[in-house]
């Protein structure tokens, strides 16, 4: 062979070319693994779940654009917790050739799952399918305190997968809020003593008027018979209970808008929480249901108005692929899905009015799962700049993660904390009074963040922006 | 000639690495020391081929924060002998930031403050971590710009720039680097600190002594550790104008580039795509509508609007005899679609043969003007002969080119395909009067053509490198293709504590 640029890679004895790339045969370089590290075993079924998103791995040609788009290497500095670290520890891992440690596991769990990295990658590689097989992948090997896995075991398996259960929730933390219990426990610093304080700031103030899918069709509004549409409404679990205000608004904004609105019976959770939480089988499980409640629709566009379930019911279609039963089904459903501004900017709302008394200044933040993921930015922009009065301002760091990111906030705190509060930062560096969002986890986020910091500056739903602004009656 | 060999990294000890982690936690007071294994994986490669193939896992990685603990880690180095590699933001394309004798990798990418925005002086006092994008976005409100513009802006650290004189899309203009950096701290070998370009000067020119600054530019960390530059600035143009001209004879385009020279105008960025480079363009983003042919060519010309319109309608009228099609524009739009063609290429390639990706190896070449077409020739000749999809792209203005080989990591054939076309690739280059790096630099990869390359002069390299880094600690293996011996056998007892 010629003079070669890798001659490091020719062995050492007779001249010939001994190039084995050690990503040939993922799971078959025993001799390569340091013998010093000693690692966690992995897990059955592992190996094949990790070397489906293989292909995905490897298009990663290690260039660096995503370092500065991803929340935890701005934040650390460290390239374990960057994207093209994360990809490598991940393709290392099914390669055999580093094990599974506590470090590794710990640097891929602080992935947000924002997929700032996808939407930059020059190389098409995808963050989020890799993190939903690897997390599926460890789960089994993850040490858990006891208490944690029951609680996971509660919070998947008996409360997300059924709607009654999830309103007598809800309706429970009502009671909380509304007794007087939250306030005692707030003034006694019992919260902070139970590690619960930033889940508790979290919480929206609600009145339970849930919004029940049992299969109900809203009619349009207004003389608009010659474009009468009908669309599906995802009512989301979260959405439909505890932010049901925000439901109820986008339910009113569609009929405006001269569609039909129906909600069809036996949906629930989308299962984005249990595929980002490693639950594999749970999410499965609940895309399975989600699918077959809504094809009693046909074709009708699906409506949802969180982003973060919108990208996973996008994602069906890739996510169920290899499920023979349900590939097409789950392809045929994603087809379908919509962002509420997404469809509404191919509608005209009938009449807009301001929404304040002079000028608003509004700044949106862009939630992850509906830029990154779903590519939507233009749409809810020029929607609000639609608002008359409405003078919408950007704020520095768009691209960059609020910290909610699912449950992020209740399992990584900290880090949440930081990114919360250089968001809450940026929002009031740019004067405005309210910051417009399209996901129920940033939503909750922006107010328990900007509240900390003593600021003024509402938060709303882009739905509950547009609601205002379309109501027959100008509410002043 | 010398081979690079990687395959000589003896890890040391486990019990080795403790201690050193042990002692550098204890020296460095605002950085990080990873020493887990899992947690050095991802301080052993960089963009390069060279370590997609195999990672070089360092024994220590640290994280500076400051620049005490730069001396700290360069004291303790020394002191034991142990080799520091600098890192940036790892996206080089020659394996220079990888701890190829093993040792410390020294990541310097947190230390990222701009420190003094000098905006009456024309200057930028920042650290070497500092992401060009970054930097532009800063000075911007000044009306200013840092005028290098590597095709990696977003990832690029200044650091990094620096240290492989990096050139960029504008460097036919603005020159490289070197020609925007004033002055530098710099960490020595032995821990002592030197800054060069006269001390707390805010001059913008000096004649006094030798040239340091330019020293440490380019030399990609055997030499020292950049803890500060203070760069350069220029008033940000206000116009600038896009003329895209296609060819379907090569050699064309080439005359077209010769013939905008003699006409008088400077353009700010001639950049060339080959056919494979259109056709791969889009079959990627088909929405992009590009011609197919034997090669475009675009035209940036930057300044007053006026001046930007005479121009681009001047450049038009000298290649139209040449070109089949012809047209300009200064609509800000429209030369950003025109942009997006050429960023898009890099990864574009990756669409030419299903299930392979773009490998960085030989990526980087640089022939006389006069030699474009032949090289662009030779190179699709050698794609042929060695049955390795390449689509070449480059700052043709320059005489930069970038080769973009596709490789199947899965097929060991396909692998030693590509190393062996890279090979012919950089002979190429020499052949025709050339250099293996116009402007990425020679980590590792390039580091076995050096000999070739400067003959006699990669000797008197030698004898600075010696003479500021008598114990070859300074990045070893790059650049120098053979006199730094492997890593010496480290063991505990050189090692003081933590034991």
């Amino acid at each position: 062979m010629a003079e070669s640029l890798v001659a490091g890679h020719r062995s050492t004895g007779n001249g010939e070319a001994d190039v084995v790339p050690r990503y040939t045969i993922p799971g078959r370089a025993p001799s390569d693994v340091r013998d010093d590290d000693v690692g966690i075993a992995l897990p059955t079924g592992a190996q094949a779940l990790l070397e489906a998103e293989y292909e995905n791995m490897l298009a990663c040609v290690r260039c660096g654009l995503c370092l500065t788009s991803c929340p935890t290497y701005v934040l650390t500095g460290n390239e374990n917790e960057g994207p093209r670290g994360r990809i490598a520890l991940a393709r290392a891992l099914t390669e055999g050739r580093i094990p599974l440690t506590d470090e590794l596991l710990t640097h891929e769990d602080n992935c947000l799952a924002c997929d700032a990295c996808t939407d930059v990658c020059p190389a098409g590689v995808r963050m989020e399918p890799i993190q939903v097989a690897f997390r599926a992948a460890v789960e089994p090997a993850v040490r858990r305190p006891v208490w944690v896995r029951a609680l996971r075991t509660v919070v998947f398996d008996w409360l997300f997968p059924s709607m009654p259960r999830f309103r007598f929730l809800v309706w429970l933390v009502w009671i909380y809020q509304v007794s007087g219990l939250r306030t005692v426990l707030r003034a006694t610093g019992a919260l902070r003593l139970i590690g619960m304080s930033d889940a508790d700031a979290l919480l929206p103030p609600f009145v339970p008027h849930f919004l029940i899918s049992s299969g109900q069709t809203y009619p349009p509004e207004g003389d608009r018979s010659d474009r009468v549409e009908t669309v599906d409404l995802f009512a989301g679990c979260v959405m439909s209970t505890a932010l049901a205000a925000i439901d109820h608004a986008t339910v009113r904004v569609l009929q405006r808008s001269g569609c039909a609105v129906s909600c069809p019976s036996g949906q629930g959770c989308c299962g984005a929480l249990h595929a980002h939480s490693g639950d594999r089988a749970g999410a499965v499980s609940l895309a399975r249901s989600t699918i077959a409640s809504f094809e009693v629709g046909g074709d009708r566009p699906v409506i949802v108005n969180s982003a973060g379930c919108g990208a996973m019911l996008k994602e069906y279609g890739h996510f169920l692929a290899d499920d023979l039963d349900w590939a097409s089904r789950a392809k045929r459903f994603s087809a379908r899905v919509m962002d509420a501004s997404e469809f509404l900017a191919t509608r005209t709302l009938p009449v807009m009015h301001p929404i304040g008394a002079g000028s608003v200044r509004v700044t949106y933040q862009d939630a992850c799962h509906l830029s990154h993921a779903q590519k939507i930015t233009s749409q809810p922009r020029d929607l609000l700049r639609s608002i008359p009065g409405l003078e919408l301002t950007e704020m520095a760091e768009r691209s960059l993660c609020c910290g909610s990111a699912g449950v992020y906030n209740v399992t990584h705190p900290e880090t949440a904390r930081e990114l919360g509060s250089r968001k809450a930062e940026s929002i009031i560096a740019t004067g405005a009074e309210v910051v417009v969002t399209a996901n129920p986890g940033c939503y909750l986020q922006l107010r328990a963040r900007l509240r900390a910091t003593g600021s003024k500056t509402e938060v709303r739903h882009i739905m509950e922006l547009l609601d205002a602004a379309s109501s027959p009656v100008v509410a002043r | 000639m010398t081979m690079l060999r990687t395959d000589v990294v003896t890890r040391v000890s486990r019990a080795t690495r403790v201690a050193i982690a042990t002692d550098l936690r204890r020296l460095v007071t605002t950085g990080d020391v990873l020493d887990a294994g899992t947690d050095l994986e991802v301080y052993g490669y960089d963009a390069s081929f060279l370590t997609q193939l195999k990672p070089v896992v360092p024994d220590v990685a640290v994280i500076a924060r400051s620049e005490a603990d730069v001396i700290a880690v360069m004291r303790y180095a020394n002191e034991h002998r142990i080799p520091v590699t600098p890192r940036g933001a790892a996206s080089g394309c020659g394996g220079g930031c990888v701890a190829l004798r093993g040792g410390i990798v020294l990541a310097l990418n947190a230390m990222n403050r701009v420190i003094e925005i000098d905006g009456p002086n024309g200057q930028v006092i920042c650290e070497p971590g500092v992401v060009h994008a970054r930097l532009n976005e800063l000075v911007a409100p000044d009306g200013l710009i840092f005028p290098p513009d590597p095709g990696s802006s977003r990832m690029a650290t200044v650091g990094g720039m620096a240290s492989t004189n990096a050139h960029g899309v504008r460097a036919v203009k603005y020159g490289p680097t070197s020609s925007w950096v004033l002055g530098l701290t710099v960490v020595l070998p032995n821990g002592d600190v030197i800054e060069t370009g006269s001390v707390g000067s805010r001059a913008k020119q000096s004649a006094a002594g030798l040239e340091l600054t330019k020293l440490f530019v380019g030399a990609e960390g055997t030499l020292g550790v950049i803890t500060r530059l203070r760069l350069k600035l220029l008033p940000r143009p206000k116009a600038r104008a896009m003329v895209f001209a296609v060819f379907d004879v090569l050699e064309r385009a080439g005359e077209a580039v010769q013939a905008v020279y003699r006409s008088g105008i400077s353009p700010s960025a001639i950049e060339i795509l080959d056919s494979r480079s259109l056709r791969a363009a889009n079959l990627y983003r088909p929405d992009l509508g590009l011609r197919e042919a034997e090669a475009l060519l675009l035209f940036e010309v930057d300044g007053n609007p006026a001046g930007v319109r005479w121009d681009a309608e001047q450049i038009a009228e000298t290649v139209r005899p040449l070109a089949v099609e012809v047209d300009w524009s200064d609509q800000e739009p429209r030369i950003a679609k025109l942009w997006e063609a050429r960023s898009v290429v890099g990864a574009a390639v990756g669409a030419l043969r299903p299930g392979s990706t773009r490998a960085y190896a030989g990526e980087d070449i640089c022939v006389p003007l006069s030699r474009i077409p032949e090289t662009l020739r030779g190179i699709q000749e050698l794609s042929v002969k060695y049955d390795v999809p390449v689509a070449t792209y480059g700052h043709i203005g320059g005489g930069s080119l970038h080769p973009a080989v596709l490789v199947n990591g899965r097929d060991p054939d396909d692998v030693r395909r590509v190393i062996a076309l890279t090979d012919a690739i950089h002979h190429l280059a020499l052949d025709l009067g050339g250099t293996v790096t116009g402007e990425h630099g020679v980590g590792a990869a390039r580091a076995p053509y050096m000999t070739r390359e400067h003959g006699a002069a990669l000797e008197t390299m030698r004898q600075i490198k010696r003479a500021l880094d008598p114990h070859g600690i300074m990045n070893p293996a790059t650049i120098f293709p053979e006199d730094v011996p492997p890593t010496p056998a480290l063991d505990a007892s050189l090692v003081t504590g933590g034991m």
